[in-house]
């Protein structure tokens, strides 16, 4: 996993999965990794084969975190389509920005 | 971690098992993913698979006790050409699947699990059991049924076209095959079926059509042994009805309390080991949870299981036997260890033999009943008619006196009777006696004794020996059907002014006179006939009043009750006599009074027992005694009326 920060934008990559396996650590380390001057949250999902309830949960935190640090957007890329269908019966498409570029 | 493969036959399949932690369940899912994806299973449904899996074998690790963690997770993909089935085995307390399924409100972190399954795939059942649970979930696959997460075109085609078209050829024969290998199992449990129900259009034994019919079912499905147990009538136990060995056969199962229940238990009711209870065995934990519980007994160290009598390790399933929402009793069928556990359209034909049997049992209990019932009415039949056959069409005749009797039976046929002989020009002997019990038997001990009065009369001297002498002729046969007779006989002279009575524990004799006090009880106490096997009776002897007379009957007139459950009672019965009996009067007129006086008092009420009465009254001075039709009675019993 990667992690960029540009002091306004924190930028995630290279997420393999998101899992009861690593979803938790996934929540540390982004939570860990956020700037008190934050404006958007980008969790690229282009590399990631496998999101499960538990990784659902852990994009939740995130969300819940960002949006008490004030008005923070989370904007999810490029999901594959099954992740992508994921969202939507879940309904969590409602909550996060999900772009395609 | 153990993992092993089979792609015999028209299907594949492929388990592992895993150590009870989130890592090891991923990579146990992946190793399945992998093997369902070498097996030709399209991205377009991996995804879907490999969810539903992650998120049953995360539910395993987490929800596992203390137990539990040391136990191994057990996941199964088996690929038919039609469908995919996934198991995935857990050894957590269980839970109880939820009837619906909502989507998990934003606000929540967690719990989405069990949504994301039943949404994603077609079928899920979770079996629970008392060692273990197995979650079962289904999907059917195919052009028309694509995967909800699929990706709208399928992946893009070998490049051999040749080579595509090889590939779906060889998926249309896969499917054709599964389905005719489906339609022939059915078959085959639908003619079982029927030739069992033809047998048992023949018989009535229903043990064994039962055993016929499991024993087609142990070899539909391959498995080596079966229980079945029924709850009998008005019972609330589950015992062994029949079973492939004698040696299956244990005790009977008590029904916990809320076993009877029609509706479903509320979620968590049934997680014994969450409120501390013991783990029920396998066929309880079935009849709680209503629906087929996984067993295996080699995992089961609870030696109370009783379904260990089939092997320490032997596997299988419990369907419970329901009747709608009656339940009928449990069938246990199970495989050895080494073999596979049952699949779920193996399953779902155990379901339906035991929803066949369940049917028939049924409705056989209803035909017995049926027959059971026409027989007792048959039988109260005969028994009235055995009955009025015992009451004298007509009474002896008597000069001066006039003998008046009534007998009414209730539904429920006693055995209440009365006579009276004429034993010489003077003399007449009256009984009244009360066989305890109903029905045949009763009517059947009435008619023997009213015979053997009438033909020991002849040689007995005194009423307290005629008393002994029935008792001894009698005591064999009524000791052994636990039954009794009460009696009171009375021997009167009217020429001598005398009556002589003696009891066998019957009610007391009324004595008739005219006078400031009109009725006196004479109390005869003695042991009702058929208790002990010798009694010597005692007889009182009493002067006949002048007009006199005499009042027998059964205890069915002071027992019967009213509308408001009151007794009529042996006070009321004496302060009637007082009031109407005005000597000298008809018998026959007291009688219908009296009868009256009865059907008064009950009013509505039901007539509990049989009631009978015997009036003997003095109308004119004594002459002669003459029989019913008017003619001179001779001498029945010389010895007797000498005796008086």
């Amino acid at each position: 996993m990667k992690i960029q920060n540009d002091g306004q934008k924190l930028c995630v990559s290279e997420i393999p999965e998101l899992s009861a396996v690593n979803s938790d650590q996934f929540r540390d380390d982004v939570q860990a990794a956020m700037p008190s001057s934050l404006n958007v949250i980008e969790i690229d999902l282009s590399q990631t084969r496998f999101v499960d309830s538990c990784g659902l949960g852990a994009l939740f935190a995130l969300y819940k975190s960002a949006g008490h640090n004030g008005a923070v957007a989370l904007r999810l890329l490029n999901p594959t389509p099954p992740i992508q269908q994921l969202f939507e019966l879940t309904q969590m498409h409602q909550l996060f920005e999900i772009v395609r570029r | 971690m153990g993992e092993s493969a089979n792609r015999e036959g028209l299907g594949a399949s492929s388990r592992v098992a895993f150590p009870c932690n989130l890592a090891d369940a991923r990579s146990g899912v992946r190793s399945l993913r992998e093997f369902l994806s070498g097996v030709g299973v399209g991205e377009d449904e991996l995804f879907a698979y490999e969810l539903c899996l992650v998120e049953a074998c995360n539910n395993a690790v987490q929800n596992a006790d203390a137990a539990g963690q040391n136990q191994p997770v057990l996941a199964e993909v088996s690929c038919q050409p039609d469908r995919v089935e996934l198991r995935v085995t857990d050894h957590t307390p269980g839970f109880t699947w939820p009837d619906r399924l909502e989507v998990p409100s934003l606000e929540r972190e967690r719990g989405r699990g069990l949504f994301i399954i039943r949404s994603m795939m077609d079928e899920v059942a979770y079996e629970r059991g008392s060692a273990e649970n197995t979650l079962i979930m289904r999907k059917g696959r195919g052009p028309r049924d694509p995967a909800p997460v699929a990706a709208p075109s399928r992946p893009s085609p070998p490049p051999d076209a040749l080579d595509d078209v090889r590939a779906q050829l060889a998926d249309c024969r896969r499917a054709i095959n599964g389905m005719a290998r489906e339609l022939c199992f059915r078959s085959e449990s639908l003619s079982a079926i029927f030739r069992c129900a033809a047998e048992l259009g023949r018989t009535s034994d229903l043990a064994a059509f039962a055993r016929r019919l499991l024993d087609d079912l142990l070899h539909l499905t391959s498995a080596d042994w079966f229980v079945l147990r029924l709850i009998p009538p008005q019972e609330s136990q589950l015992v062994v009805f029949a079973a492939s060995n004698p040696a299956l056969g244990s005790a009977s199962l008590a029904l916990p309390v809320s076993a009877g229940r029609t509706t479903p238990a509320p979620p968590g009711a049934e997680a014994a080991s969450e409120t501390g209870l013991p783990v029920p065995c396998a066929e309880l934990a079935a009849v709680m949870a209503r629906n087929a519980v996984r067993f295996d007994t080699g995992s089961s160290p609870d030696s109370n299981e009783p379904l260990r009598s089939a092997g320490a390790s032997s596997r299988g399933l419990v369907q419970p036997v329901l009747f709608g929402d009656t339940l009928v009793g449990t069938l246990a069928i199970g495989r050895g260890a080494t073999e596979e556990v049952f699949s779920g359209l193996e399953a779902e034909v155990i379901r339906t033999f035991s929803e066949f049997l369940a049917i028939q049992i049924v409705n056989l209990r209803q035909r017995e009943e049926q027959v059971h019932n026409r027989l007792v009415t048959h039988e109260l039949e005969i028994a009235h008619s055995i009955q009025r056959s015992l009451i004298p069409a007509s009474l002896p005749r008597i000069s001066g006196f006039d003998l008046a009797g009534s007998w009414e039976s209730a539904r429920q046929v006693g055995g209440d009777f009365y006579d009276a002989i004429a034993l010489s020009e003077h003399t007449v002997l009256l009984v009244v006696g009360d066989v305890m019990g109903k029905g045949v038997p009763a009517a059947m001990f009435a008619t023997i004794m009213r015979g053997l009065v009438r033909a020991l009369s002849n040689h007995c001297h005194q009423p307290a020996e005629l008393l002994g002498r029935i008792n001894q002729v009698l005591y064999r046969d009524l000791s052994a059907v636990n039954m009794f007779i009460t009696a009171q006989l009375v021997f009167v002279d009217h020429r001598r002014r005398r009556v002589v009575t003696a009891g066998a524990g019957h009610c007391p004799l009324t004595l008739i006179s005219k006078g400031a006090e009109p009725i006196a009880s004479l109390t005869t106490a003695g042991t009702p006939l058929g208790v002990l096997p010798d009694v010597r009776y005692r007889q009182t002897t009493a002067t006949l009043g002048r007009p006199g007379g005499v009042f027998l009957h059964t205890d069915g007139l002071i027992e019967a009750r009213n509308a408001a459950g009151e007794f009529y009672g042996h006070d009321r019965l004496m302060k009637w006599l007082r009031d109407h009996c005005r000597l000298p009067c008809p018998a026959e007129h007291l009688r219908n009074q009296l009868a009256a006086e009865l059907h008064r008092f009950r009013g509505d009420a039901p007539m509990a027992d049989d009631q009978a009465f015997l009036i003997l009254t003095e109308t004119q001075p004594a002459k002669r005694i003459r029989n019913g039709s008017g003619t001179r009675v001779g001498l029945r019993s010389p010895a007797l009326a000498a005796s008086l």
